[in-house]
């Protein structure tokens, strides 16, 4: 018995709707952070989980894995870098009540 | 016998994956998120395994569970906050968003059960050998201009939380 392709891809499509309802629902923007960490860690399970069937020479999909890791890495320490000076202006991280560039 | 530990695994992976990520989005303290956050990772890092890909699984490890989860307790440890219960977005909009929501679904859903056979037939031998040669001949471009784009990121993060001094 073995577990199918389809199911990886399933986990993958659950994770990804999971941290798109994060990103819609909460208000938090480090909340809203994560969500978008869970969507990118989705994506890399489908990539994978192709990777592994299709392409057992040379792991492409591996490789854009490795990218959207560093890609992650970058997203996450600017995003925190923006909200931390967000909160020194003033001290909310609820993205409702930073509207400093609404006009 | 033997034939169902890979099932079984999955099926707790699995579990854990959805729980814990469900936990992220529904908790209402942000450190509770974060650490639910690293579980998840690390239950895809197990994911990973169970494809064959270790490699990749230790990179999940080293810079998901160890760094980014490490970054967001900080960003968390530097913005406090009194938690209060969240609104939902689309109270006053849910038939819109079934509307919308359950066609994509069961779309999803459809050509995610499409692919029936075996998740690892490729799986022989590790991922390292493989991986390394495609970053480093195929894709040696983009992985220099993915290490001046962390540089970049990392000055600019810099640049962004240091203090004015006047």
């Amino acid at each position: 018995m073995v577990v199918p392709l389809g199911a990886f891809i399933a986990v993958s499509a659950v994770l990804f709707f999971i941290g798109t309802a994060g990103v819609l629902v909460r208000r938090n923007a480090v909340v809203i952070l994560m969500s978008v960490e869970l969507m990118l860690n989705a994506t890399n399970l489908a990539l994978v989980a192709f990777s592994r069937r299709f392409s057992s020479i040379d792991e492409r999909g591996s490789v854009f894995v490795v990218f959207i890791f560093v890609v992650a890495a970058a997203e996450v320490a600017v995003g925190l870098a923006i909200v931390l000076s967000a909160y020194r202006n003033k001290p909310t991280v609820d993205v409702d009540e930073i509207r400093q560039l609404r006009g | 016998m033997f034939d169902l530990i890979e099932p079984a695994l999955f099926a707790l992976l699995t579990i854990a994956i959805v729980a814990a990520g469900a936990g992220v989005v529904l908790a209402n303290r942000i450190t509770t998120s974060a650490l639910l956050m690293a579980f998840t990772f690390l239950n895809i890092a197990g994911m990973f395994v169970l494809l064959g890909a270790e490699t990749v699984a230790m990179f999940q490890v080293l810079i998901y569970v160890g760094a980014i989860t490490v970054l967001i307790l900080y960003g968390v440890m530097f913005t406090p906050q009194s938690p209060r219960p969240y609104g939902l977005f689309f109270q006053t909009q849910k038939y819109w968003a079934a509307l919308f929501v359950v066609p994509i679904a069961i779309f999803v859903a459809l050509v995610a059960f499409s692919f029936r056979d075996s998740a690892t037939v490729g799986a022989k031998g590790g991922d390292l050998l493989p991986l390394a040669t495609s970053v480093f001949r195929d894709f040696a471009f983009p992985f220099e201009v993915a290490s001046v784009l962390l540089l970049a990121a990392m000055v600019g993060a810099i640049v962004l939380v240091k203090r004015d001094e006047d």
